[in-house]
């Protein structure tokens, strides 16, 4: 389970940043005091166009970047003092994630394996049973810099779920991606659910999120439009569709 | 977990191909290379000179008295073939067309003022730009002027050993090692430095800057691995490259003084060899280590900092130059290892492996240098680590 409430992030603007956003603040918000809850077993999706915050709501919830205030637990742990603790259940996957292209798959699971401190035993038999899931046999032993991009992103959710995460977050993980490889992504997400994960995961495609997802929340300039259930979502819309109900509510937004 | 990943570091950058060839190929063979290259043409240069004959033109006639002391000095001087000219202008001509290599012009009264015992006046005209032609001309004429000494002295009966009163004989106290450690001591720090500094600046920018653009370093920093233990396992890497670069030239420069026969003088290279004892080696690391967790410390936060390759990369190489050039304080010879120079980085390596191999260390100031250098490393691993531990720095 993630259980965020109050989180707010915020960054010093260079002089060049400021030149470039046209302001004269030193700080700017990226996230502004935002709560929400993932259930165990249960899909949550952060929607938002692009520069509303997902990334840097997604980056604190996986312990890369610590919130300004506000409070994260993840499993139940305080993923802001005990972020070690912490990481140690989560799965992270972006749709940009780089592989270390001179290693080839087995040394890279290995290395995580190692990193996540999984017991040899128990990282053979995961390996064995990803590589069986994934069909990753054949390429195992080539180094990654030579695989296709179907394969490498086999390789990154391969390394996303050594260490069996309870809870896995997802950042844009389709995003330039062709349909057959976002495919084993939302296969993933799917087997996670199945399997009681806790899994986030963003985006600012609406049908993905309509495909897979049991909750939702909206974000736009780092606030918090809308959270609640896809059910409730899509009971309560007033446009005549999904895209065009969040693009309504982004818009709405604007004009308040 | 530091090992976990400075083992999974040094495999990665033993596989670039980049890295590869500045930390080892080119310092193995880059001494080889300019030895080869140096021997050789110094050798083909020496024969050429020796060998060379060159043309002389002289105002006066075949039968003048410069002209028979010219023919008469010894083949051993070099060959030569004198030309006889009637005037200066014309011969200057001759020179300014390099026709002829060197010009002689004697005073019209040569042989009238020798035999009266005044000073006779010879010019010589030559171009500089030609290498060894002043030398060859000053090789001639020491000859000359020896010979009409003596004769002069004979002349007027003076004993020429009564109108030397002092006779200086200059005794060189200094050990041959003393000597090669003073005088071409800072070769070999200057050596590890350089090569240390492009050792390490490849895997800096790789494993730093190179894992943020390829956005690698977002997967490492959600494993249960604290910063610190990652940037230490990455640091250990960059430190043991600038190492083996700097170690793996040195090898070469051994080689090549070994094999290439850089080093004629027997005793002299006995010398080197007595120098390279396995207390100099621990010594000369026990200085290096330091300087290169330095160099990887100043190199790291800018890796860390930059955005592209290419940015670290045109911060760091500039930097080369500012690191390098105090290096070069160890060919000066007059610049020696004290209180002040003990405490500047860089330099206090230079005179402190100056010294070591010259025999004369003072262990105080040793301790000096090394104390200055191991504070600015853990000073320079302290500001990596505030950078490295700044969220905006690390993820693009």
């Amino acid at each position: 389970m993630i259980e965020v409430s109050n989180l707010i992030k915020e960054f010093e603007l260079t002089r060049q940043q400021q030149k470039e956003l046209n302001t004269k603040e030193k700080i700017a918000r990226a996230v502004d005091n935002i709560s929400f809850t993932c259930q165990k077993g249960r899909v949550f999706s952060l929607l938002g166009p692009n520069g509303a915050g997902k990334t840097t709501t997604m980056r604190m919830l996986s312990t890369i970047f610590k919130p300004t205030s506000g409070s994260i637990q993840i499993a139940g742990i305080d993923a802001i003092h005990h972020s070690s603790e912490a990481r140690k259940k989560i799965g992270f996957l972006t749709g940009s994630t780089g592989l270390y292209a001179r290693l080839t798959p087995d040394e890279l699971i290995d290395y995580f394996a190692a990193l996540y401190q999984v017991s040899k035993e128990d990282r053979e038999t995961r390996k064995e049973h990803l590589y069986n899931l994934l069909g990753m046999h054949e390429f195992r032993g080539k180094r990654i810099g030579k695989l296709s991009t179907g394969m490498k992103q086999k390789v990154s959710i391969c390394r996303t779920m050594i260490h069996d995460p309870e809870v896995v977050v997802f950042d844009e993980p389709t995003s330039g991606l062709d349909v057959i490889t976002a495919e084993n992504i939302i296969q993933l997400i799917r087997d996670c659910k199945d399997q009681g994960k806790t899994v986030i995961f963003s985006s600012h495609i609406m049908s993905e999120v309509d495909l897979l997802c049991d909750d939702m929340a909206i974000i736009h300039k780092g606030k918090l439009l809308y959270s609640g259930t896809m059910d409730d979502f899509r009971s309560n819309m007033q446009a005549d569709n999904l895209t065009a109900e969040f693009i309504r509510i982004v818009q709405q937004s604007h004009k308040a | 977990m530091i090992f976990t990943i400075f083992k999974k570091e040094l495999k990665d950058t033993l596989r670039d191909r980049r890295t590869l060839m500045m930390m080892l190929v080119i310092p193995i063979l880059v001494f080889p290379l300019i030895m080869n290259i140096f021997v050789g043409v110094s050798a083909s240069y020496q024969e050429e000179a020796a060998t060379k004959k060159i043309k002389i033109g002289i105002v006066g006639t075949k039968n003048s008295f410069l002209a028979n002391e010219m023919n008469n000095l010894p083949k051993s001087l070099g060959e030569k073939e004198l030309i006889y000219f009637s005037d200066t202008a014309s011969m200057i001509k001759e020179l300014e067309l390099d026709s002829i290599e060197l010009a002689i012009f004697p005073s019209p009264s040569i042989e009238q003022d020798l035999l009266q015992q005044k000073p006779a006046q010879i010019n010589l005209y030559y171009d500089a730009t030609e290498v060894g032609l002043q030398e060859r001309a000053e090789s001639y004429f020491a000859v000359i002027q020896e010979k009409s000494k003596t004769k002069r002295y004979k002349e007027l009966g003076i004993d020429p050993d009564k109108i030397e009163p002092i006779r200086v004989n200059y005794q060189n106290v200094a050990s041959g090692k003393e000597m090669i450690g003073k005088l071409a001591g800072g070769m070999l720090p200057y050596i590890f430095i350089a090569f240390g500094f492009i050792g390490c600046m490849y895997p800096a920018i790789d494993l730093f800057t190179g894992e943020k653009e390829r956005g690698t370093i977002e997967t490492l920093l959600t494993t249960p691995v604290a910063r610190w233990q990652i940037l230490f396992g990455k640091m250990g890497v960059v430190v043991l490259s600038g190492l083996t670069a700097a170690s793996c030239a040195l090898l070469g420069l051994f080689f090549s003084i070994e094999t290439m026969n850089v080093i004629e003088n027997e005793e002299i290279l006995n010398i080197v060899h007595s120098i390279l004892s396995p207390g100099f080696i621990v010594m000369l690391y026990a200085l290096l280590i330091p300087l290169t967790v330095f160099f990887a410390g100043v190199m790291i936060p800018i890796a860390v900092y930059a955005k592209t390759f290419k940015e670290a990369q045109s911060i760091i190489t500039p930097l080369n130059i500012v690191m390098v050039l105090p290096a070069m304080v160890g060919f000066f010879p007059g610049i020696e290892l004290n209180a002040i120079t003990a405490c500047i980085p860089v330099v206090n390596i230079v005179l402190s492996t100056k010294e070591l191999i010259a025999g004369t260390l003072d262990l105080s100031l040793l301790a000096l240098s090394f104390a200055v250098m191991f504070g600015l490393a853990v000073l320079a691993v302290f500001v990596s680590y505030k950078r490295f531990d700044k969220e905006t720095n690390v993820v693009l």
